[in-house]
């Protein structure tokens, strides 16, 4: 009788064993499903649920909060599914949270993602129904890639187009061959240079002109010591000076100009490409040179005009022929 | 009838076998209770088959792992190898293996208990001694290899995993904690319970031929040792057929 | 021995003339295989009856019969003055607990002790008694068969005749009123029967019992009966004493003496 005692307790134990490792296991399992705890539902509509069933995992912000209780499907767009979630997540979700669809992993289930939304808005009670969040679905992503690459093929055929008529531009590669404009920029420096030397002469000239009125030497000094004249005389040098610091000042940003449309070609950059590709920017540019050179021709004819103005009342004349011919000559250029 | 003889006794034995199932079923719920000797024969075929049945399913853990292990490296998915023998064996090799194991230890006991009681007038002796023997010695079996089948197969199926866990790590490295979580996760509910509720019914059919055979044994020693044999082999081919049943009835019931 | 017959008989002839087991008419058969035909019997109270027949005249079946294991046809077995067959479950079990049954081949129950074995008739016939009280009687009646120090051995364990003396005990244990034999010497040796035969007859005087003996070894109806019934081709074909029988010249009675 004793051991018939003693092989009941061994019974028990050996039932009681398995019992627990049973209630383990269904408490592991069901973990995941809150068996045990305290839940609330909460809904939630969509239009497809991408093959989600009842016992599929959600999360809230990545955290695994409950699972899917049912699917039902209200009418033939319309999708109902019940969401069973852990008590304690009452106090986290609010109302204005989205549901989305999502799968675990690459091949893994679906499961249903809460992401939290605007701050402030009211929690969610017993039965609330969340809204859904457009997430990109493989479909989707799928119909997005296609657009984004027929976008890309339209995008790279203009590309393509663009580097052919640049290949084929006549005039972009005219102004990078151009020998002459590098010419016609060095001439236009040393006309400058001339000009100031000639300004410097003149300059000069007029001091011994000046010191000769004040000794009033000649029979024209009292014209000459005119104070009038000498004051204008003295402006004239002034803007002259400056007229020569512009040209400078030009011919150093043309240079710099060139220089980088230079290397802007070189390196094919597509701004000054599309810049040189206007053909009448060199009409302009060549003009804009013939002009400057124009102007520093007619101060070298001013100041010729100066050194003679007193002294031959008939160089004005000779001056405006001369005039005349040069503005013959840049309408003919141009 | 012009059937052959050796189907008219497997329809002759078939019918044996239902009406006695039948009896059992008529018998089994009407009081008195042989409750002392219920509990003493889950004692005998729940307990005592524990070290037996505990030490294949370790092996079978084990092995499983180290065969699988392959395989899943070929395709790249060694990781999911915890995730795998859990199933397999929760749903199919645990309960299966451990009912055949069960079939080839209880049932041939039984057989035989049962085969040489009936052989020395035991079972005639009951009769007069007040006793049912129906009740007696078939019920308490019945019940007792119907309840304690679902038993053995938790514990083994807990120390095929743990075979498992140590396959896994003949060859690798993974905590216990992470090897189970990775068990669990794979797991469902869906997984188990019809798992385990399969096992009843596993244990239901050795036990139900184990008596048969045995109450039904013909004299002399002869008849006790084909009793033992033919328990093992009918319970055996049961539990194959229970199995087949049960597939398919949970898969109509779409519980997968 | 025919000397201490006639001692035990006078008296209980004298107390009562009743009888414990009435048989009348009985008819049992197995398919086409008639083994009883119109078969009658009467067991007094104190009688010992031998019942004497070749293997596989329906001996067994009779007695099997008597106790309930097996239904009759047709005919009419009343024991202790009630109709077997139409008795209930719980009316069977309590005309069982008076009478002793034993079994051919023992039928002691091999995954029970020698002690287990003697108690289970007691627990299953809800025989109220203190472990104390159950233990006494183990040992009493365990004495009685000449096997006291057994108590704790396995049936396996034991001899063929020690097997018998225990499965005897057993019976003996709830106090029958009616003993029925079946083949009580079969499968001993000639040594061991005659001693399972006194202890019979011994028994049967300290429990006061009748009893209705199944055998074909002429050794032991000799010791134990009173009066023999002759079974042959399903019927009661002769009845009397030993002598009375050994003295008729009738050839299916003679080959059982000779």
């Amino acid at each position: 009788m004793a051991k018939r005692l003693i092989n009941n307790v061994k019974l028990g134990v050996f039932v009681i064993a398995g019992l627990l490792l049973l209630i383990l296991a269904l408490y592991m399992i069901g973990r995941d499903s809150n068996l045990f705890g305290k839940n609330f539902e909460l809904k939630v509509r969509f239009e497809n649920v991408q093959g989600l069933t009842s016992g599929n995992n959600i999360r809230y912000a990545g955290i695994q909060v409950g699972t899917v209780r049912k699917v039902k499907i209200l009418n033939d767009t319309l999708i109902e599914v019940t969401m069973l979630i852990d008590e304690k997540m009452k106090a986290f979700i609010h109302k204005t949270d989205l549901v989305s669809i999502s799968t675990d992993g690459l091949m893994g289930n679906k499961l249903l993602n809460i992401t939290p939304g605007k701050d402030g808005s009211p929690l969610v009670k017993e039965g609330d129904i969340l809204l859904v969040k457009r997430v990109a679905s493989t479909e989707e992503m799928m119909e997005t890639l296609n657009r984004t690459n027929n976008n890309i093929a339209v995008i790279s055929d203009d590309i393509k187009r663009t580097v052919q008529r640049i290949n084929n531009s006549e005039a972009l590669w005219k102004i990078l061959e151009e020998p002459t404009l590098s010419a016609y920029l060095k001439e236009s420096m040393a006309n400058i240079r001339n000009a100031a030397d000639k300004a410097a002469d003149m300059a000069a000239d007029l001091s011994a002109i000046v010191n000769d009125v004040k000794n009033g030497k000649g029979s024209l000094g009292a014209i000459l010591t005119d104070t009038s004249i000498a004051k204008n005389l003295g402006e004239a040098v002034v803007k002259i000076r400056s007229v020569g610091d512009h040209a400078n000042q030009l011919a150093e940003e043309l240079s710099a100009m060139t220089q980088s449309v230079k290397n802007d070609i070189n390196n094919g950059k597509g701004t000054v490409n599309a810049l040189l590709k206007d053909s009448s920017l060199v009409i302009k540019l060549s003009n804009s040179l013939s002009n400057i050179e124009q102007g520093t021709a007619g101060f070298n004819a001013n100041m010729q005009a100066l050194k003679h103005n007193f002294l031959l009342r008939g160089y004005f004349r000779k001056l405006e022929k001369q005039k005349k011919r040069e503005e013959a000559e840049a309408s003919a250029k141009k | 009838m012009a059937l052959p003889r050796t189907w008219q006794n497997f329809l002759d034995e078939t019918g044996d076998m239902s009406r006695f199932t039948g009896r059992f079923f008529a018998q089994g719920f009407k009081p008195r209770y042989e409750f002392a000797e219920f509990i003493h024969q889950c004692f005998i075929i729940g307990y005592k088959s524990l070290p037996l049945i505990g030490l294949t399913g370790f092996i079978m853990g084990l092995v499983l792992t180290m065969q699988l292990r392959p395989s899943l490296i070929d395709y790249g998915v060694e990781s999911q190898l915890p995730a795998m023998v859990g199933i397999a064996i929760v749903r199919e090799i645990g309960p299966v293996v451990t009912a055949l194991i069960f079939a080839g230890k209880i049932g041939s006991s039984i057989g035989a208990e049962l085969g040489s009681m009936k052989v020395t007038e035991q079972i005639d002796a009951m009769e007069v001694s007040g006793t049912n023997p129906f009740k007696y010695l078939v019920v308490t079996r019945v019940l007792a290899a119907t309840t304690m089948l679902p038993v053995l197969v938790i514990l083994s199926d807990g120390i095929s995993l743990y075979g498992s866990y140590l396959g896994v790590n003949i060859k690798g490295i993974t905590s216990f904690q992470l090897f189970f979580k990775q068990v669990f996760d794979a797991l469902s509910f869906s997984d188990v319970w019809p798992a385990v509720i399969k096992t009843f019914f596993f244990g239901f059919a050795v036990g139900m031929v184990g008596c048969y055979k045995g109450y039904n044994s013909q004299k002399g020693t002869e008849g006790v040792g084909r009793s033992a044999n033919s328990a093992v082999v009918v319970s055996s081919l049961m539990v194959f057929i229970i199995d087949l049943i049960v597939v398919q009835v949970t898969d109509l019931l779409g519980v997968n | 021995m025919e000397t201490m017959q006639e001692t035990i008989r006078p008296p209980v002839n004298e107390k009562v003339q009743e009888p414990v087991i009435s048989i009348r008419h009985l008819y049992k058969s197995f398919g086409a295989n008639k083994v009883l035909e119109d078969f009658n019997l009467e067991l007094m109270k104190g009688e010992n009856v031998a019942v004497l027949g070749k293997s596989g005249s329906g001996k067994s079946v009779l007695i099997k019969c008597i106790i309930g294991l097996l239904k009759q046809d047709s005919g009419e077995i009343s024991v202790l003055g009630q109709n077997v067959a139409e008795l209930d479950h719980d009316e069977l079990d309590r005309i069982r607990v008076k009478v002793g049954f034993l079994f051919q081949s023992n039928a002691l129950y091999d995954s029970m002790t020698v002690r287990e074995n003697l108690e289970f008739p007691m627990r299953r016939h809800w025989i109220k008694m203190s472990p104390d009280e159950s233990d006494e009687r183990v040992m009493e009646t365990l004495k009685n068969v000449g096997l006291a120090h057994t108590g704790d051995m396995m049936p396996v364990e034991l001899s063929g005749g020690m097997r018998k003396r225990i499965a005897l005990a057993r019976t003996l244990i709830l106090n029958p009123d009616i003993m029925l034999y079946d083949e009580p010497t079969t499968g001993l040796d000639p040594i061991t029967g005659r001693e399972i035969s006194k202890l019979m007859v011994e028994v049967g005087e300290k429990y006061n019992t009748s009893s209705l003996i199944i055998s074909h070894d002429m050794n032991c109806i000799r010791a134990t009966a009173d009066r023999i019934v002759m079974l042959v081709d399903g019927k009661c074909y002769a009845d009397g004493t030993y002598e009375e029988l050994k003295k008729n010249n009738d050839p299916k009675v003679k080959q059982f003496f000779e």
